[in-house]
């Protein structure tokens, strides 16, 4: 850790998630923090990522805050403008897409996603935007990785609504079910990275200052802890922080 | 230069042209290029118990919806971004009166594609094993099935043709050739999808002066060409205007508040009054 360098537990997740990116990724996008992962991979440890976003843009640039993938801002710089059907369908049904990072309500320990609705415990419904492409990234992509704050109530072993499969669905694989890729290979929090692979949930790494026992207590779905103990994930860089603050969420949207 | 067909017509004469129980298909996403002024106008007209078909609502989904004016909504999800929900739509399936059908995007806009072709049907592995593909069975347009040729499961699904489509483009001519500028998400299956097709135009220009490289709507399956300068106010349309996002913000607060807020909403900028025109005066006002 640089000595003086602070920085939020939103900067924190954008910078693991971050590092989920690989260099030569072709990427769809969610928005919000998801896409501040992924333009933050680009600037610094992945310059060749591809990003695109299901709307119909190729590689967006902006140099503006967004209200959403909808709003003109978010598609300055493209270098090129298609439709949906080029993006989620030639793109990622067509296998060319290796990383989807998408945001969650509800996920459960295979790495299934709820983005449509949650049942409170008085059985009141609050429905929320839907799959929009979710699903249709968690079907196709070569690997998927989850960005979303860390809150015990975001982690059920059983979903309100399952929008999104992960590694398995009711004790069934992937191929079983028809899906291709691999899955999600990570829940990436602002207090921890839990890897998912074919036995389940890991803690992998615990951010610095977080205690891994109540992390463990706060993810309240199967996870395993390694015999010693899970890493700690790398402090942000002053360069990651500058990048987020001057040029990716400026106005402190996501990482506030 | 050919004279050609004009299909140009008011939104009030287009608008009484529809029945109730219309399948519409829209083509906005969230805070982009929403035909706002024909759902103005179908809101005062009292248009009723429509069916919706769009790959991601926005507001002129929401608009109808808060105004009771659909039976069933089909769609892919939507909101009006960081803004807020589709209270008006939330509202209505929570309320009861409003069946929602949701698919994933790339499902709907497949099944808007086989629509357009005439195909029998599609195949997708998107919505298997998830939650999103038990109502549209039940419904009887998708089914769970095998690959004809290596056996993989898959999902094979229905052909959509709504009755009408409703287009918000950048320009048009009075045979209805259509250009779009920007991203164009599911726009061009939804307008082929459909039986009739209505583009709503910022500007009519004369046939010819769009260059036939840029036309992105062939007047061949245009039935109507609606001039609407500023016709998806309070949304964007990429190269003309922003999104208002004041007018944007105070519809979601109207929203947060129940279905009071939106009727009350509806009742000052809607019914009370006479034209989108006037809507536009008072809003930038």
């Amino acid at each position: 850790m640089t000595p003086g360098v602070t920085w939020t537990r939103g900067e924190m997740l954008a910078v693991a998630g971050s590092l989920q990116v690989r260099d030569g990724d072709v990427t769809v996008v969610g928005l919000g923090l998801p896409q501040v992962c992924g333009f933050l991979a680009r600037r610094t440890h992945a310059p060749s990522v591809r990003l695109l976003l299901e709307i119909g843009a190729f590689e967006p640039d902006p140099t503006e805050s967004a209200m959403g993938i909808a709003d003109p801002r978010m598609w300055e710089g493209s270098t090129a403008f298609g439709s949906l059907l080029e993006v989620l369908g030639v793109m990622l049904h067509g296998q060319r897409v290796s990383l989807g990072l998408l945001g969650a309500l509800e996920v459960d320990q295979w790495g299934s996603l709820n983005t449509t609705e949650i049942v409170a415990e008085d059985g009141t419904r609050r429905r929320f935007r839907g799959s929009g492409g979710g699903n249709d990234i968690s079907s196709s992509a070569e690997r998927t990785v989850i960005i979303m704050t860390h809150q015990p109530r975001k982690f059920a072993s059983t979903l309100a609504f399952l929008t999104s499969p992960g590694r398995r669905v009711d004790g069934r694989s992937r191929p079983e079910l028809g899906l291709t890729g691999e899955g999600p290979t990570a829940i990436v929090t602002d207090r921890a990275v839990i890897a998912l692979g074919a036995s389940g949930a890991t803690l992998e790494s615990v951010h610095p200052g977080e205690d891994p026992d109540a992390v463990v207590a706060a993810t309240p779905i199967p996870l395993a802890v390694p015999a010693g103990g899970p890493a700690e994930t790398p402090s942000p860089t002053r360069f990651q922080l500058d990048l987020i603050r001057s040029r990716l969420d400026p106005k402190r949207w996501y990482t506030g | 230069m050919t004279v050609g067909l004009d299909r140009r017509c008011s939104m009030g004469d287009f608008v009484a042209g529809i029945a109730d129980g219309t399948h519409l298909a829209l083509a906005g996403f969230a805070i982009s290029r929403n035909a706002v002024a024909f759902a103005h106008e179908l809101v005062r007209a009292g248009r009723r118990h429509l069916t919706v078909t769009q790959v991601i609502g926005g507001l002129e989904t929401d608009l109808l919806a808060a105004a009771g004016a659909v039976d069933t909504l089909t769609y892919g999800g939507g909101s009006l971004d960081r803004y807020g929900p589709l209270h008006g739509v939330n509202q209505a399936a929570l309320g009861g009166s409003l069946t929602l059908v949701e698919y994933s995007a790339l499902a709907l806009t497949l099944r808007l594609h086989a629509g357009a072709l005439g195909l029998p049907f599609i195949a997708t592995r998107s919505m298997l094993g998830s939650d999103l593909a038990s109502a549209p069975t039940d419904r009887g347009e998708v089914r769970a099935g095998e690959n004809p040729f290596d056996g993989a499961p898959c999902l094979i699904m229905s052909p959509l043709r709504p009755d009408v489509a409703v287009v918000h483009v950048d320009a048009a001519d009075k045979a209805g050739n259509a250009a779009i500028t920007g991203p164009t998400w599911s726009i061009p299956e939804t307008a082929r999808a459909a039986r009739s097709l209505a583009v709503v135009a910022e500007e009519i220009v004369k046939v010819g002066d769009i260059d036939p490289s840029n036309v992105d709507i062939p007047a061949a399956i245009v039935d109507a060409v609606i001039p609407a300068p500023r016709g998806a106010y309070p949304t964007a349309v990429y190269g003309h205007y922003d999104y208002d996002g004041a007018h944007l913000q105070m519809y979601v607060d109207a929203g947060a508040s129940g279905p009071a807020g939106l009727a009350a909403y509806l009742e000052r900028w809607v019914y009370g009054t006479a034209s989108f025109d006037e809507y536009l005066l008072r809003a930038v006002a």
